[in-house]
């Protein structure tokens, strides 16, 4: 599999490893229990196009998010995360 | 003398007649020629019979002349470089080459396995399943080693492969695979166009079916016109041909595997050379060329040596100058096989029949048999007289019901022709039928890749030019690369018709897979049984799952299936495609990564020192770690390590700790980012000082621990353990880059950029003192515990100072730039010697933390809270941090959780052994009153017994009582007391004094 | 009270030998050379100051800093993309050691000292496109991998920085390559069993 990285451009799968399903959000800080037992696990695994975080830890050690199909391997967008590199992210 | 090769032909063939090679087959010498096949040798040698079969032990002879060859499969070379199931016919001949038969004792000829033909019945299709059922133990003990004696093929070497392979990357616009018309036709067009291309030829000369067919393209023979086109190719620049080099693979995102046989060809590879290459290519397009696989005709009888394949009995002829048979009879369906009778009388050999089952052969070729005397008959063959030396007679059941018999010596068959749609099909793809031809031709194919010429279905020799030409333009275009291209050669189609035909009826055993013995039969017995799907089908009789994967056998296979089950072959399909193409070594696919090499290692900046002095490694995770360090006269590793445990105990040690992670934590927001992965707080903390910090992971367990030392304001230094330093990095980048993207920090890996040690002892601050510069202050005001600064060194080096304690002792962690780390020990023995300074190891570090009953990675083993490990008061109230909300669940904060104790033997004399489970004192042990297990355990020097740490159910409320350790692994079972972790100095004084 | 040296040893002391090694019926088609003492400075911006910190390396260095996979060099630096938002800062004799660079960039960046972080080889020779193809995943053809190119990828599961300098006064090619220090040896090791086969000339040198 090939992944172009939006830094580093097309790179070979090794350099990379998959968090998994991006969709959970953190929540934020007084959260009820169950709000945090929903994103640390539910997770989905969709026979399909699924967003996952991927770390370019073999290059550049950005986080990114993938769209990915599951059935292909096809993969449809690379986006970096909110705070890769010296983004400024919203307070 | 050297036999003389009566079956060579005089003149003609593309072998070097004036570079003789000696070679031998079980142990007979023979004579062939550079250019030779091992198997275009033996054919020249007159040898006919060269293996026996998988189940039967029948005699078999040479079927193809490719890499689809089911029955000639030869161990090749001995001692450590043997090598089972070689193909015979694409093994290159070298000077000195042995290869020996297969499955047959005690030799070829008179092979007494075969007396497994008597008992043909009982192996039939499945007849594992059905035949060594009872009694059920025998299977391992009797059945299965049996039947592995008496099947299997060739004999691995059972010792290590002294030679070497590698991995290498490749890049391209464009890969073809195959070199036949349409292969060189695609690799002109795209070169021209000046794409960067690969073309993958898995034969050692280039041409495909040109080398044998020849034929005339651009009105010169085939053969000029292949050395004019690799001319202009070679002056390419972009344009790389390899040949020995198989694509076996399609991966995902235009990734491609192809296995190079570097030297193969070679008796051994030359010093500093690899054997073979393992490639992994990355294409933009890629066109397989791959070209077709001419396929047999079941009847009985059809794996008498001698029979052949049509296709390549004139290879050999036309190629090789060697001929398989003097009298020849030729058995096709289609107008192709034809060529055969062309090619064997131009060498002036003899046709004795041709049996054509279509009834309207062209005027031509019954001109041509008038002209040779030769009959055609129409009918098709329905047996074969003869054994291990050859083909005597065919038996010939002709279209009117008569049955007519042939002598001859050799019988040449062409069922048609299957295009090799493996490569398109691997993505699970699934090839369509195509009615003029009779055969599968791929329908799509990966994402990038498109089949042109025979491996399309297109036959004719103008269409393989034209369609490769065409794909190699368009890949080229559709990479970005529009060069002028000129213009297609051109060349004439042939004719070509075909009527199918896949079984005659007949007599005696009629083979579709020969590499598994399986037979026409087999195949009804599997309808007959409800086999009929091709995936059952495939796995109750084993068609096609030998390491030729169904070359010759699948389509045939499928085809007779469909008869018995009255379907249509299309409507009865294919089975899935799988990689790789051909047998890859496993070797290749290791590559450089074996023995010392399986692995990068780390060394620390200490190692080359530690080794001088003979200390012991270990491997931990990559790195390389100085375990202990031997002095003459100690018997063993446990006196070396009480040894170094009591110098540190009783004055100074050090140890290289460098191997712990070390990261950077700059920013503005830095001590904010440190609160929220930690559990403890970190913006409160001064500068110039350290802190132990724990981590957990976000379900509330325990991930890591380390010490964290801020250095400035902005500036926070933070150590990880070693075994999770890289993924502590890459949690902490998760948390800057997604979770906490608001916040203004940055992380840096330091790791490598620091040599830390470990200076413990009550002498520890005296050695330093001798280190550091006089204007630094290490009094207990000056620099207390848990202090952190940098201090200068004397000589003018500047270093980290953390005042931190793992032993709990008196100590100091040092750190100074990696390349000082060398200098650094071997000033610290010149500086200690005063103070008999001791350079210790992992073991011993190991034994004074459990002493002092610091956790370490059995204890945070994923299973674990802070609670657990007595450090739940660690736990911030105030604020949000990794873990904080699933940390409070129920069950993590249950009162009868397994907490940390420590366990001494109540006989002060006995060994413990971590991995013992607690089980109450008097109690059976069993699942339900398991109520934990010893986690670590060692020798203590300082209390002179072994003792350990434990997780254990409620265990800082027993404090005192008695348990039973039961280790079922060991079989040993003795009593232990639960007692207070901390066992050497729990109040601390030592480190803080 | 005893005196101590404080000389610096380089990862790859042990491990590399001078001269000749692998196949010598050849020309040696493969240059290893081992850079020894330089300074080596990670600058990352802080959020949202890119522009601040492209501002403070013109003006420092006198060029732009990359902002895409590339190095540039000046006649005492040469700057080499290492991450978005990122680069190193490889230079020689202190000119642009770490107190020096933390006052330029105290507001736009924060500054981490790799100088003994990394071991630095510099790959040339007929050979060197053919010897790294088994090492790395890269396409480092001429025209995908021009003079100036950089890249933060990884060598055998190991991080490497790698770049192309100027090419050799013969034309040859140059490839740099920065690695982590305690993976330096063995790296080497792997490197010299990829290029074994081309003939090796081995040395070192104190010149970036």
């Amino acid at each position: 599999m090939r992944i172009v990285c939006p830094f580093c451009g097309e790179r070979e799968l090794g350099e990379f490893t998959c968090l998994g399903d991006a969709k959970p959000v953190r929540p934020a800080a007084g959260a009820s229990e169950d709000e945090v037992f929903d994103y640390v696990y539910l997770r989905d695994n969709i026979a399909g196009e699924m967003s996952e975080h991927w770390y370019h830890g073999g290059g550049c050690r950005a986080w990114l998010k993938i769209t990915r199909n599951t059935l292909t391997h096809e993969i449809c967008s690379v986006e970096p995360a909110a705070g890769a590199g010296a983004r400024q992210a919203a307070r | 003398m050297i036999s003389s090769q009566p079956h060579r032909l005089a003149s003609g063939g593309l072998i070097d007649r004036s570079a003789p090679l000696n070679f031998r087959f079980d142990g007979k010498t023979f004579a062939g020629f550079e250019g030779d096949t091992l198997a275009s040798a033996l054919i020249a040698n007159g040898v006919k019979l060269v293996g026996r079969s998988f189940k039967y032990h029948r005699p078999r002879g040479i079927l193809t002349s490719g890499s689809e060859e089911p029955n000639a499969l030869v161990e090749l070379r001995t001692g450590a470089r043997r090598e089972p199931n070689t193909k015979a016919t694409t093994a290159e001949l070298y000077d000195g080459l042995e290869a020996a038969s297969q499955n047959r004792w005690p030799s070829l000829r008179h092979d007494l396995m075969a007396v497994n033909q008597l008992f043909a019945p009982i192996f039939v299709a499945g007849f594992y399943y059905k035949t060594f059922m009872w009694p059920a133990k025998f299977w391992e003990a009797v059945y299965e080693p049996a039947i592995r004696r008496a099947a299997g093929l060739g004999r691995a070497a059972g010792i290590a492969d002294p030679d070497h392979y590698d991995k290498a990357w490749a890049h391209c616009d464009v890969l073809i695979a195959g070199s036949g018309p349409a292969g060189l036709a695609a690799a002109l067009a795209a070169g021209r166009s000046g794409a960067r291309v690969i073309l993958c030829e898995e034969d050692f000369a280039l041409g495909g079916r040109l080398l044998a067919d020849g034929g005339t393209i651009d009105g010169m023979p085939a053969a000029e016109w292949i050395s004019r086109t690799l001319a202009e190719l070679a002056t390419l620049p972009d344009v790389r041909i390899m040949t020995r080099a198989t694509l076996f693979g399609v991966y995902d995102g235009g990734t491609y595997g192809a296995i190079e046989r570097v030297n193969d060809h070679l008796p051994s590879p030359p010093e500093h050379q690899v054997r073979q290459r393992l490639w992994r290519i990355v294409a933009k397009r890629s066109i397989v060329a791959a070209g077709a696989i001419e396929r047999p005709i079941v009847f009985a009888g059809n794996d008498t040596p001698g029979v052949m394949m049509a296709s390549a009995m004139r290879t050999y002829v036309a190629r090789y100058a060697a001929t398989p048979a003097k009298r020849i009879a030729l058995f096709t369906n289609n107008e192709d096989g034809w060529r055969t009778v062309e090619t064997a009388l131009g060498a002036g050999l003899q046709i004795a029949a041709v049996v054509d089952a279509r009834p309207d052969v062209s005027a031509a070729h019954r001109a041509l048999a008038a002209k040779a005397g030769f009959p055609v008959l129409n009918g098709s063959v329905s047996g074969v007289d003869g054994g291990k030396d050859g083909v005597r007679k065919i038996s010939v059941a002709l279209a009117g019901g008569a049955r007519a018999e042939v002598e001859a010596d050799g019988l040449a068959v062409s069922g048609g022709w299957n295009p090799a749609v493996g490569l398109t099909s691997y993505h699970r793809g699934r090839p369509k039928w195509q009615d003029d031809i009779s055969a599968f031709v791929p329908d799509g194919a990966p994402p990038g890749m498109v089949a042109a010429g025979a491996a399309n279905g297109a036959f004719g020799l103008g269409a393989c030019l034209r369609q490769g030409f065409a794909a190699g333009a368009a890949a080229a275009q559709s990479a970005g690369r529009d060069g002028n291209r000129g213009t297609p050669s051109v060349a004439d189609d042939e004719a070509f018709s075909l009527a199918p035909l896949w079984h005659v009826a007949g007599k005696g055993k009629a083979f579709v897979d020969y590499q598994h013995d399986v037979t026409a039969a087999d195949i009804e017995l599997a309808q007959r049984e409800g086999f009929e799907s091709v995936e059952h089908l495939k796995r109750y009789t084993t068609l096609g799952m030998a390491t030729d994967q169904g070359k010759t056998s699948n389509v045939a296979g499928l085809a007779i299936m469909a008869a018995v089950s009255g379907k249509s072959i299309p409507g009865t399909g294919t089975t899935i495609y799988r990689p790789p193409y051909v047998p890859v070594a496993i070797g290749a696919f290791a590559g450089h990564h074996r023995d010392e090499n399986f692995h990068a290692t780390r060394l620390t900046p200490s190692h080359h020192w530690a080794a001088e002095q003979g200390a012991v490694f270990v491997d931990t995770g990559l790195w390389k770690r100085a375990q202990w360090y031997p002095r003459a006269g100690e018997k063993d590793w446990l006196e070396s390590v009480t040894r170094e445990v009591k110098a540190v105990r009783g004055g100074v040690g050090f140890c290289d700790v460098s191997t712990l992670g070390k990261i950077d934590v700059h920013g503005p927001d830095a001590g904010a980012f440190l609160d929220r992965v930690y559990i403890n707080t970190f913006s409160n903390l001064a500068v110039g000082k350290a802190r132990y910090g724990l981590m957990l992971r976000e379900d509330g367990m325990v991930y890591d621990d380390g010490t964290t030392s801020r250095l400035a304001e902005d500036h926070y230094f933070l150590t990880t353990t070693t075994a999770k330093a890289g993924p502590v990095m890459q949690h902490l980048e998760f948390c800057r880059q997604v979770l906490f993207p608001e916040l203004d920090v940055q992380l840096t890996s330091v790791s490598d950029q620091w040599a830390q040690f470990s200076i413990a002892g009550p002498s520890a601050r005296e050695l330093l003192k001798q280190i550091v510069d006089e204007s630094e202050d290490l009094s207990n005001e000056g620099f207390p515990f848990m202090g952190a600064r940098e201090v200068s060194l004397r000589g003018g080096i500047k270093a980290r100072l953390f005042r931190i304690s793992f032993s709990g002792e008196m100590a100091f962690e040092i750190s100074v730039p990696a390349r000082y780390g060398d200098a650094l020990v071997r000033n610290l023995m010149l500086a200690g010697k005063q103070f008999g300074v001791t350079p210790y190891g992992t073991e011993a570090l190991g034994v004074m933390r459990i002493e002092k009953g610091h956790v370490a990675g059995p204890e945070l083993n994923g299973t674990t809270t802070a609670a657990d490990l007595s450090l739940g008061k660690m736990m911030s109230t105030k604020k949000d941090f990794i873990g904080r909300v699933m940390a409070g669940r129920e069950a993590l904060v249950a009162p009868d959780r397994q907490v940390v104790v420590g366990i001494k033997p109540t006989d002060r004399a006995r060994r413990l052994r971590s991995g013992a489970h607690i089980i109450p004192k008097g109690e059976t042990p069993g699942p339900d009153n398991d109520q934990g297990y010893v986690t670590s355990v060692c020798f203590s020097p300082t209390l002179d017994q072994w003792i350990g740490l434990a997780l254990v159910e409620r265990g800082r409320e027993r404090i005192g009582e008695i348990v039973h350790a039961h280790d079922p692994l060991r079989g040993e079972n003795y009593d232990v007391e639960l007692c207070n972790p901390v066992f050497y100095d729990p109040d601390g004084g030592r480190q803080r004094g | 009270m005893a005196e101590f040296s404080w000389l610096p040893r380089s990862p790859l002391e042990h491990a590399l030998v001078v001269g000749a090694c692998g196949a010598r019926e050849v020309a040696p088609g493969i240059s290893l050379t081992e850079i020894r003492n330089f300074d080596l400075i990670q600058i990352m911006a802080r959020r949202g100051k890119g522009a601040e910190l492209a501002n403070a390396a013109k003006a420092r260095f006198g060029m732009a800093a990359p902002e895409v996979p590339k190095a540039v060099s000046a006649s005492d630096v040469t700057l080499i993309w290492s991450g978005p938002d990122q680069f190193l800062v490889l230079s020689k004799g202190g000119k642009h050691a770490m107190d020096i660079l933390s006052q330029a960039f105290s507001q736009s960046a924060s500054l981490s000292d790799q100088s003994h972080a990394r071991a630095l080889i510099s790959i040339s020779g007929t050979k060197a496109r053919a010897m790294l193809a088994k090492l790395s995943s890269l396409d480092l053809h001429p025209a995908s991998f021009p003079i100036g190119a950089a890249a933060a990828t990884s060598i055998d599961h190991t991080s490497v920085n790698l770049w192309r300098g100027n090419d050799r006064p013969d034309g040859q090619a140059v490839f740099n390559l920065l690695v982590f220090a305690t993976f330096a040896e063995s790296l080497w090791h792997t490197m010299l069993d990829a290029a074994a086969e081309y003939g090796v000339d081995i040395g070192h040198s104190a010149e970036v």
